[in-house]
């Protein structure tokens, strides 16, 4: 089984290619590049030295966010264009999750974040149960506060990954007992393979699409105004 | 000769579209899905909610445009994507999958100006002779582009400030109108009469550039000076005032283009291009100045933003040897 996975949700990019959980190339960068310029070419630099050809890849694993709107749509839109035109299996994997497993600890809630912005986060807490990742606070866009609130109710060790964040340090030493901060934050792509383990491959290609977890600022707008969500009929083939 | 194919994408703007094109002339297939009722909430494109779209359509378009044209990839010659200008976003997808299926199954990749695109939109309706002249009217652009030779442009006018599709947009907001507006105020203006004499921009200066702000605001503050006064305004005399005057301006300033470079054919292309009023006053001009010019108006569907014309433009880059690498970035400013 040889495996192509990659992500580029925030500013580093991480490649890897994997032959039955054995990594036979891998890339990574965090230069503040363009993904759309250098993905392309790093994976095709990864086949040469595993010494492999695109066709000779079983299956694609992509981090399909959440992140940098456009890094995740760089990814997803390359992730799914080749597995649909490969006819090969496509799974997406939480990018939060792949900053998740650079932790080892079994014994504390591990918190993966990345900042959003204006006093919010992305970000999601997950536990190390038998060397396997799982969710206990559910990926999403919070509000630092609300989600200090929700690490509290768990009332376990906490340790936090990402970049630094002086409200979120500040607010987390004060209201949590026990906690901890990595900087241990560079995604790898190597990770992404494992993490799969516990995901389906996704059934319908062509809906696959980026984890953004936000609506964007005119969508809210709109819905908060006067209108009721109904993501139908907004394309139409003429 | 062996027959060219071509697979090519544009997502420039709010239109998702995939493409198979024989040899620069033939449409095989043309997938267009059109984003307009998503951002018809918002009254014009809001470039996020775009780039989201764009992704949800790429993989279904381009599985469309290969089963309508009963083509497979060993048939196909190269892959062709338009590269700017447009929304970076947006462009983003229609390259990342471009360059994806490109390298996936060793095919040659080629970058097109979006602009070409539009005035190679003319070569599948018609057999282009140089050199010819072009305007491009959208809501994006409005320029006049002397084409010398295969892929050789030279802009002789651009506007100043608003493209006069967004001019229409903008004006069709005033009059109560949903996004996009063109189509309707042409129909307005075949019902009313030019009362209002709109200012004509530009048609003092001696250049080929256009300027619609004028336009814009002189339309903008009758209206309210209406409202102010109580006065109700006939909309249709609006339209048609407004319409009348864009007319003149983009008109005289093509004649005068022509003028200085006498060619065989003029190539009206982009949205805009669409617009009754407008094809009918080139009609109308070039017999009554009894010129030997053949003047090609693409169908509507080749007009808005499509696949079509950008494998058409791409089948110059082709036969020129001029291919992309897999490093090929949006560029949202392009110029010809």
């Amino acid at each position: 089984m040889k495996t192509l996975a990659f992500d580029t949700s925030n500013t580093q990019l991480s490649i890897s290619i994997d032959a039955d959980n054995q990594q036979l190339a891998s890339f990574f960068s965090d230069e503040k590049k363009t993904h759309s310029v250098t993905l392309l070419p790093a994976i095709k630099q990864c086949l040469q030295e595993a010494n492999l050809d695109i066709k000779d890849i079983d299956e694609i694993i992509v981090a399909q966010g959440p992140g940098s709107f456009t890094g995740v749509r760089i990814a997803v839109t390359t992730a799914k264009t080749l597995a649909w035109t490969l006819d090969v299996d496509l799974k997406g994997v939480s990018s939060l999750a792949l900053i998740a497993s650079n932790i080892k600890d079994e014994d504390k809630i591990i918190v993966p974040y990345f900042d959003a912005r204006r006093s919010n986060v992305f970000a999601g807490a997950y536990q190390l149960v038998d060397g396997k990742l799982i969710e206990c606070v559910a990926d999403g866009h919070y509000v630092i506060d609300d989600l200090i609130e929700k690490l509290q109710e768990l009332e376990n060790e906490v340790v936090f990954v990402g970049p630094e964040i002086e409200e979120l340090t500040t607010k987390a030493n004060t209201k949590l007992t026990k906690v901890e901060f990595s900087s241990d934050n560079d995604p790898d792509a190597h990770n992404l393979v494992k993490l799969a383990e516990q995901v389906q491959p996704v059934e319908d290609i062509d809906a696959f699409i980026p984890t953004y977890l936000r609506y964007t600022k005119a969508e809210y707008d709109w819905l908060k105004t006067k209108h009721k969500a109904d993501d139908d009929g907004y394309v139409q083939r003429v | 000769m062996k027959d060219t194919l071509i697979l090519a994408f544009e997502s420039s703007c709010d239109e998702t579209s995939v493409a198979v094109i024989k040899n620069g002339k033939e449409i095989l297939s043309n997938i267009i899905a059109t984003q307009i009722k998503s951002h018809q909430r918002f009254g014009g494109v809001v470039p996020e909610v775009a780039s989201r779209h764009h992704v949800e359509q790429i993989t279904v378009c381009t599985d469309l445009a290969l089963k309508e044209a009963k083509v497979t990839y060993d048939d196909l010659d190269a892959v062709a994507v338009t590269y700017g200008p447009g929304l970076v976003g947006s462009l983003l997808i229609g390259i990342m999958a471009a360059k994806s299926i490109a390298f996936a199954h060793s095919l040659p990749l080629i970058k097109v100006n979006h602009l070409a695109g539009h005035i190679y939109a003319a070569n599948l309706v018609s057999d282009l002779q140089y050199p010819f002249m072009s305007l491009i009217v959208s809501g994006g652009h409005t320029e006049i582009v002397k084409v010398s030779a295969p892929g050789e442009f030279e802009r002789l006018g651009d506007t100043r400030d608003d493209a006069v599709g967004e001019a229409f947009d903008k004006i069709g907001r005033v009059l109560g109108l949903k996004y996009p507006a063109g189509k309707q105020i042409d129909e307005m203006a075949q019902l009313g009469k030019d009362t209002f004499n709109f200012p004509r921009a530009m048609l003092q200066e001696d250049n080929l550039d256009f300027s619609f702000s004028g336009l814009k605001s002189a339309f903008i503050n009758t209206v309210h000076h209406a409202d102010q006064i109580g006065e109700e305004l006939d909309k249709n005399d609006l339209a048609t005032s407004f319409q009348e005057c864009v007319i003149d301006i983009l008109t005289e300033k093509t004649f005068r283009a022509l003028k200085d470079n006498p060619v065989k054919q003029l190539v009206v292309a982009g949205g805009v291009a669409a617009n009754s009023g407008l094809k009918k006053r080139f009609t109308d001009e070039i017999k009554k100045r009894n010129l030997d010019l053949e003047l090609i108006v693409p169908p509507i569907r080749l007009c808005g933003d499509n696949a079509a014309m950008i494998g058409a433009a791409a089948q110059v880059e082709f036969e020129k040897g001029n291919f992309a690498d897999l490093d090929l970035n949006a560029d949202p400013s392009l110029d010809l």
